[in-house]
């Protein structure tokens, strides 16, 4: 049963690991239907967030609401997990794994019947449900997966990286099954590396950083706050650099990330001019690109002042 | 190539602690166990338990008690008088192994020395007789010269009154010597008869010593395995996941709890089962006691196999430390070797072990006869050994999620 208060309500939220400082201060929304994008670079956060919100580590200030509700035993009734991993018995069928875990998540024999005959009709897992796990195929696997935590009708999907290690056609059929929970009206937290499927995928989506969730919001329109109309350019060089180039790299406005032969610059100015630019300064790319910035950009911007290259971080 | 794999393989193990004590710290230890076994049965240390008893008292009789006492392989009892008493101690286990003079030793009609032996602890009673032999030539020579003339007599007949009297002053002077010449073979004659003692059939005594000793062995190897699962479950996010709903982990670690249990008690009953198809094992008299000696064995290596599990990071880690732990066990607490043939200070270890509990439960239950008090001891051990494993799964399990 979804209830009409916010599937997720956090409200400065303050964790820490050890005797780090993880969460600062994190407010946060989820709606009912609504799909929110939880973005940020590794050892960010996001993990202690999800922990936090799922019970497993206490809070040092700050309310969670799921669903209106903010008891423990409550939150655990309304919370779904789904981890990274496939976390489903291989060597059980499907039904028999969404059996198991109807069961532990305090179903009756006779809700969880009908509750695996309600999500395999949604997911469409009714075709392989007696096929053993270990069996399927990647994204048959992580269907099941999603299957096996939304039998109890959660408020509150958490969707760790859903889509690892799956070919295309299967994402785009795990995305519209996402899509087809999230219009049934669970709130649906998605944690995620994958900036690109955010942004086809989330409703909004929010950027943890330095201990705090900001911006937040849908990425169409937090990307035209962040860049307006600009455009951003694209270098593909087949090699690496050698510092000097690197050097007139950043003085021109381009930064790196996620490998030292792209690079890339939100601003002014034509394909042509740049390509001039560049020429004049001997350095000729393999490629060049120029698209509206995605939600990658915003992310480099955010984590990285202009100028910053992969290397350095290393360094 | 070929010595870039050797490099790979030795760089593999040197950085797996658990595969080195696997391949060097496990082998020299079980070496060490048994060597000290097998070498305290053929020396002085060992340290056999007798129940001695004697029928009257008379110099030679004191003298072979005294001869007895200054053994050193040898713990005797103070005497008994009656030979029952003697065969009591010994079937309840309070010594490894009974002796009782019943005539005149220097008679040779019928053996003075009867050695009680449990059918499960024949070596003991071998041992035993080998010693008296060995101290009747060495400690007590005028009685075995006595021995030997008088069998000389009863074959060409008797003594003329000057081979008499020459043989009693050789023998006198023999006993004020107190020392024999440990040279001479001289037969002791029809000195010692080895008999049984217990309430049942000889062979059924070691099938439920050994019946017992496999049964405890096999469960802790078994309950380690399914146990080790929890650490499969951790590593694939199933217990985040559970760990979520309104089970918790605890649901995780009590629903293994249980299987593990279920296995142990059918594994334990297919033992048993064949030691008492093929051997004649007979548990209706004591049923009641072997299935609670049987649940509390299974509820106690459930609780050791959980708690290992749970204390462990990967499943390579907790199979390590599982072979190391059983083995040991095993090799101290009965399962290899009956304890009464280790040194005094393997014995006092294989106390804190369950395989002496689990041997000595079904063992009392099953041959000595004994009854519920007798055994609570060792039931109480397992039960406690469960309830702590348990607790330590449990609290280990929530702690590890949250990390």
């Amino acid at each position: 049963m979804i209830e009409s208060a916010a599937a997720l309500e956090v409200r400065d939220l303050r964790a820490r690991y050890g005797d780090k400082n993880v969460l600062k201060g994190i407010d946060l929304t989820v709606e009912p239907g609504e799909i929110f994008g939880l973005l940020g670079g590794n050892g960010a956060g996001k993990t202690t967030f999800v922990r936090t919100i799922c019970g497993r580590l206490r809070p040092v200030a700050g309310t969670i609401d799921i669903a209106g509700q903010s008891k423990r035993q409550d939150l655990s009734r309304s919370i779904g997990l789904v981890p990274q991993e496939i976390a489903l018995y291989p060597h059980l069928t499907v039904y028999e794994n969404l059996e198991v875990f109807g069961r532990i998540s305090g179903l009756t024999r006779a809700q969880t019947k009908a509750a695996i005959e309600e999500v395999g009709h949604v997911s469409n897992l009714h075709e392989r449900g007696n096929d053993l796990v270990e069996t399927l195929s990647g994204g048959w696997k992580r269907r099941a997966n999603i299957a096996a935590a939304i039998l109890h009708h959660p408020a509150l999907l958490i969707l760790d990286e859903p889509m690892v290690g799956v070919d295309l056609d299967a994402r785009n059929s795990l995305e519209s099954f996402i899509k087809r929970l999230s219009t049934r009206g669970m709130g649906i937290l998605l944690v995620t590396h994958d900036l690109q499927q955010a942004e086809s995928l989330c409703d909004r989506v929010g950027f943890l950083h330095d201990g705090v969730i900001a911006p937040q919001g849908a990425p169409r329109a937090l990307l035209d706050a962040a860049f307006g109309a600009q455009s951003e350019i694209i270098l593909e060089f087949g090699q690496r650099l050698s510092p000097v180039q690197e050097k007139v790299l950043h003085k021109l406005g381009f930064s790196s990330a996620g490998g030292a032969p792209n690079w890339s610059r939100v601003g002014e100015g034509s394909i042509v001019e740049v390509s001039a630019v560049l020429q004049h300064a001997g350095l000729s790319p393999r490629e060049i690109r120029l698209r509206r910035p995605g939600l990658d950009s915003l992310l480099l911007q955010l984590s990285h002042p202009v100028g910053w290259t992969a290397g350095e971080d290393a360094a | 190539m070929i010595f870039a794999m050797l490099r790979v393989m030795t760089l593999s193990l040197l950085r797996d602690r658990g595969a080195l004590v696997l391949a060097f710290v496990l082998p020299a230890a079980i070496f060490l166990i048994l060597a000290s076994i097998f070498a305290a049965t053929a020396s002085d240390k060992l340290q056999l338990k007798v129940a001695f008893g004697a029928a009257s008292s008379t110099p030679s009789t004191e003298a072979f008690e005294r001869a007895l006492r200054s053994d050193p392989a040898l713990h005797v009892s103070p005497s008994l008088a009656n030979r029952d008493d003697v065969a009591a101690r010994v079937e309840r286990g309070q010594a490894d192994v009974g002796v009782f003079i019943g005539g005149r030793l220097e008679d040779v009609d019928a053996p003075p020395v009867t050695v009680l032996v449990e059918p499960s602890k024949t070596m003991a009673g071998a041992i035993l007789a080998g010693r008296i032999q060995a101290l009747v030539q060495t400690e007590l020579p005028d009685l075995a010269l006595l021995r030997t003339a008088s069998t000389f007599e009863s074959v060409v007949g008797a003594l003329t009154p000057e081979q008499f009297a020459r043989l009693s002053a050789t023998v006198e002077a023999l006993a004020r010597q107190g020392d024999g010449d440990t040279t001479n073979d001289r037969s002791s004659g029809n000195l010692i008869k080895t008999i049984s003692v217990g309430s049942s059939v000889g062979s059924n005594a070691s099938i439920t010593y050994y019946a017992g000793a496999v049964a405890i062995m096999f469960l802790l190897f078994s309950a380690l395995q399914s146990a080790a699962t929890l650490i499969e479950e951790r590593n694939s996010g199933i217990l985040d996941r559970i760990a979520v709903g309104p089970a918790g982990t605890d649901a995780v670690v009590l629903g293994k709890f249980l299987f593990v249990t279920i296995q142990g008690l059918l594994q334990v009953g297919v033992i048993f089962a064949v030691a008492a198809l093929v051997y004649h094992l007979d548990l209706t008299q004591q049923i009641g006691l072997w299935l609670l000696t049987s649940i509390a064995a299974s509820l106690g290596a459930a609780g050791l196999a959980l708690a290992v599990a749970s204390a462990s990071t990967t499943r390579h880690q907790a199979q390590t430390i599982s072979t190391f732990v059983v083995l040991i066990c095993s090799a101290i607490g009965g399962s290899m070797v009956p304890r009464f043939m280790m040194p005094q200070w393997l014995q006092d270890l294989g106390h804190y072990t369950p395989n002496t509990w689990v041997i000595e439960a079904y063992y009392g239950t099953l041959w000595r006869g004994e009854g519920l008090s007798d055994i609570l001891p060792e039931i109480f051990c397992l039960l406690a050994m469960a309830a702590v494993g348990t607790l330590v799964a449990l609290m280990l399990a929530r702690r590890r999620l949250q990390f």
